[in-house]
């Protein structure tokens, strides 16, 4: 395998010991939906702890918020603990942090529906599983997301299909 | 407010932008800011990736 460093933004967030999730429509894709994405969109955990090592980690990534970039507004433990999403521009590409997504599903909230996958060089992160995937997209209800969740379904079904019970 | 090394601190959070049908406007104002060959090799990248990541998860 290419010995290159895989999705090095998400692996900064775990090699700093970020308790994140993975979801939106990299979450889709790694479970094999056949649809393209460019950011990462990740929920994390807002216990002090864990804001204090996603500043950390945020400051060494160079992020930013993607609105007014020439300002290079930084984030902030106080943007971190909230409940909104935060648009970020990385040296390794777009981030979003999403304190809650979909009905104000949380960290903890989403823990059981992830599945823990292998990044490489013993990496492990967890991503939200597909029927989650597509459950938030349904409580979320925008036309951008809708126009997806034809595809996310049909490849649910496919994955079903090829593996009843799983 | 403070300005460090081009920085700047102490902002609220600037809301994030969304079209009336919930498309990310700042996603798509980032891709437009890259070159058409930055675009195809960030791209390259993220689909290299994740073709690595579940090849490893034996989701091929």
């Amino acid at each position: 395998m290419d010995e290159r460093r895989l999705f090095p933004l998400v692996r900064a967030l775990a090699e700093a010991g970020v308790d994140f999730v993975v979801l939106g429509g990299l979450a889709a894709v790694l479970d094999g939906a056949p649809i393209a994405t460019l950011d990462v969109d990740v929920v994390h955990s807002r216990e002090p702890a864990n804001l204090d090592r996603l500043l950390g980690v945020l400051g060494r990534l160079d992020a930013f918020f993607r609105i007014q970039p020439e300002r290079r507004i930084r984030p902030e433990a106080s943007h971190l603990a909230g409940s909104g999403h935060l648009n970020l521009s990385t040296r390794h590409g777009p981030l979003d942090l999403l304190g809650t997504i979909g009905c104000g599903r949380g960290y903890e909230d989403l823990l059981a529906h992830t599945v823990e996958m292998d990044f490489g060089g013993g990496v492990r992160i967890r991503v939200l599983d597909l029927g989650t995937v597509i459950a938030v997209k349904e409580e979320v209800g925008g036309e951008k997301d809708l126009a997806v969740l034809a595809v996310l379904k049909r490849t649910l079904r496919e994955k079903q299909d090829r593996a009843p019970g799983q | 407010m403070l300005k460090s090394r081009g920085m700047e601190y102490g902002q609220p959070a600037p809301a994030p932008e969304y079209s009336e049908d919930g498309v990310d406007l700042s996603l798509i104002r980032w891709m437009l800011s890259l070159t058409p060959a930055e675009r195809l090799e960030f791209l390259e990248e993220r689909i290299n990736d994740i073709l690595a990541v579940r090849e490893l998860n034996g989701r091929t």
